[in-house]
């Protein structure tokens, strides 16, 4: 009988032990985004920041390991995004996926994502409606309307009577242009020509010739990021600044960027929801860990802080639910989600799953021998404008 | 006087498509190649320029020396990798140029690596020059003084020098120039080390146009073909025509009709090639 009772405590205490171990398990993160090709930035930014993220959280939540699985995309390219998703949802049987820099991307996985009820935290893919795709997205980037509304809002109220605004010729362009037309003519201001460039321009004193004539009083740029946005800086500088027309922006003016575009930028006036500089505890740590991490010119950018967030959201996740959360879980803990982030306070929007944030107006100045851009005035929790216009 | 502007803004930018491809044009009329890596020569020495900058050296001494090491690497790969394709097939030769171009690529990703690459122009042609009714940038006018020396001095060398000679008498007849004892071999060498080092030159002068990046040798690539095409395989004086007129095209477009500008460049090409099948002076042995 004694032997008996033993035995039944030995084999209660096995299968507790047992369930402890199984508890601890190892959580997988699939994170699809661009490591090579001519977009490979990002990747590698987000990639940092992950492991910044993990350095300063640990690598495991309540002995759940968080083990992030990295897929390459190589650049704007749906049909591969989405094959990398089935194989990263039926194969390797992540618990979360992460990543997509590109609008058709983040589109083309909206289906499996919805099929597999699988959480997603979209820490790019910009254009408004990417969010509405799948009731399993979030989004921790921003909204092209986001930040151009509020660079029109504040031209308007700064006395900028005449503005031609320059895109690049594509979606995100397109997005800018209208927002910006839109917001400026509200306030009151004058709109003398809206100039698409060709994505493939590298020569951009034609267009800017076309501005001069005119003379208006600034010129708004949208442009794709890389070396057409520097070309397009350092055209103004050389053609227009001397002529008095101020240049307007939205992400043209990333530190990461600043370097490659040199004493130009000076001046430059942007709106944007992360700015490198902004004076905030997380923020510096953040880059004072890149940079111990990666090199001491490592600079932090857009694409790190929302990878650095999107791992926050999935942290809390398996904290409340440990390894295995459903779709359905995860998706509802986050929405109405607020917690502090490096580019300030962020809320996760409890209807849209959209962010919402700070939007900051910054102007390019010197500081230490280096530019940065500095904060003048803050605009507290935007939401995005598009989705508040397109109810459905 | 804005037409002035814009016509200078158009030489400037032909100006550097013109140094950049004139050697693929020699190369292409001279030895038949197809030769898709001529991008990557160019960027090669463009990413040089930008570490020689770095240490130290003022920045035409650095543009020169990155020519000279273009020229140098040029010389070594003809010997090496493209002699033997001379006697292959187009496709051959097509492919192994291109997949040189996406090495070249690789190699200065892993180095330097994914974003543009910063090559500051330097402060003497930074500023502004009065040119009587406006002001205009120092830079772009010298990009059009040094583009018109350059052609000087390569109509002189083709058209006035024994080696020009020997040269266009290999563009036109190679066997005919083996027969009367002219060592083809070696010119092919000479050249295409020359043109290696124009692009690298041309690559270094123009980097504010075009800017540096590991894509730099695709993404310019159809561009230097299409003014090899227009203006004749083998004739540089083809290309000089077709790089500023290209160039005073495109920039005219932008001024004038920046919506079309994406197709205005592509449809000249269009109508030029329709008008003038092997370019608008073709070498004689092509036509």
């Amino acid at each position: 009988m004694k032997t008996l009772r033993l035995l039944a405590l030995c084999a209660a205490g096995l299968m507790w032990a047992m369930a402890t171990v199984a508890s601890a398990e190892t959580v997988k993160v699939g994170v699809i985004a661009t490591f090579s090709g001519p977009f490979a930035r990002w990747g590698e930014q987000f990639q940092q920041a992950i492991k910044v993220y993990q350095k300063q959280h640990g690598e495991s939540v309540n002995g759940n390991t968080i083990e992030v699985v990295y897929r390459d995309d190589g650049g704007p390219d749906p049909a591969r995004a989405k094959q990398l998703a089935e194989e990263l949802i039926l194969r390797e049987k992540v618990q979360f996926l992460g990543g997509f820099v590109f609008t058709p991307n983040a589109l083309s996985v909206a289906d499996i994502v919805t099929e597999a009820k699988m959480p997603t935290v979209i820490f790019n893919a910009s254009t408004a409606i990417v969010v509405r795709k799948s009731p399993y997205f979030v989004r921790v980037s921003q909204t092209i309307p986001q930040v151009t509304v509020e660079i029109a809002k504040w031209a308007a109220k700064n006395d900028f009577k005449r503005i031609i605004t320059a895109v690049t010729d594509y979606a995100p362009g397109y997005d800018a242009e209208t927002y910006f037309v839109k917001t400026f003519k509200a306030g009151g201001g004058e709109i003398l020509e809206s100039i698409r460039i060709p994505l493939a321009t590298t020569d951009f004193s034609p267009f800017y010739e076309r501005v001069l004539q005119q003379k208006p009083d600034a010129l708004f740029i949208f442009g794709p990021g890389g070396p057409p946005t520097v070309g397009m800086i350092n055209t103004w500088a050389s053609r227009l600044k001397p002529a008095g027309i101020k240049l307007l922006g939205t992400a043209e003016t990333q530190e990461i960027d600043l370097p490659k575009v040199g004493p130009a930028a000076l001046g430059v006036v942007t709106a944007f929801h992360y700015t490198e500089t902004v004076d905030n505890p997380l923020n510096k740590t953040l880059w004072a860990d890149l940079t111990t991490m990666f090199g001491k010119n490592t600079v932090p950018d857009l694409s790190s802080v929302a990878a650095y967030d999107g791992m926050e959201l999935i942290y809390r996740a398996v904290a409340k639910f440990g390894p295995r959360p459903t779709g359905d879980q995860a998706i509802g803990f986050w929405r109405g989600m607020a917690f502090d982030s490096p580019r300030g306070p962020i809320k996760i929007d409890e209807k849209t799953r959209d962010i919402i944030q700070n939007v900051y107006l910054r102007k390019v100045e010197e500081r230490d021998g280096k530019l940065v851009n500095i904060n003048f005035e803050t605009i507290p929790m935007v939401r995005d404008p598009w989705k508040d216009e397109h109810p459905g | 006087m804005l037409d002035v502007t814009i016509l200078l803004d158009g030489l400037a930018y032909g100006m550097v498509l013109f140094i950049i491809s004139v050697g693929l044009t020699v190369t292409m009329g001279l030895m038949r190649i197809v030769n898709l890596a001529h991008g990557a020569f160019a960027m090669i020495g463009g990413y040089f320029a930008t570490m020689l900058l770095g240490a130290g050296l003022p920045f035409f001494a650095a543009a020169l020396l990155a020519a000279v090491a273009v020229g140098i690497v040029g010389a070594a790969v003809e010997l090496t990798i493209y002699r033997p394709l001379y006697r292959k097939g187009e496709l051959a030769q097509a492919l192994m140029t291109f997949g040189l171009t996406f090495v070249v690529i690789a190699a200065l990703t892993t180095v330097f690596g994914t974003g543009i690459k910063p090559l500051p122009i330097p402060p003497a042609l930074n500023g502004v020059i009065d040119i009587g009714f406006r002001t205009y940038p120092t830079y772009r006018l010298f990009l059009v003084a040094v583009g018109l020396v350059l052609a000087l001095l390569l109509w002189l060398l083709i058209d006035r020098t024994s080696f020009g000679a020997r040269l266009r008498a290999a563009v036109d007849n190679p066997r005919m120039a083996r027969a009367v004892g002219i060592d083809v071999n070696l010119l092919f060498t000479v050249t295409f080390a020359g043109g290696c080092a124009l692009a690298a030159f041309g690559s270094v002068i123009g980097a504010a146009l075009l800017p540096l990046e590991p894509y730099y040798a695709l993404r310019y690539l159809v561009l230097f073909l299409v003014i090899v095409g227009v203006g004749g395989i083998g004739n540089f004086k083809g290309s000089f025509v077709a790089a500023i007129l290209l160039g005073i095209i495109d920039t005219g477009g932008k001024f004038l009709l920046p919506q079309a500008s994406a197709y205005l460049f592509y449809g000249a090409v269009i109508i030029l090639l329709l008008l003038c099948p092997h370019g608008l002076l073709p070498a004689k042995s092509a036509a």
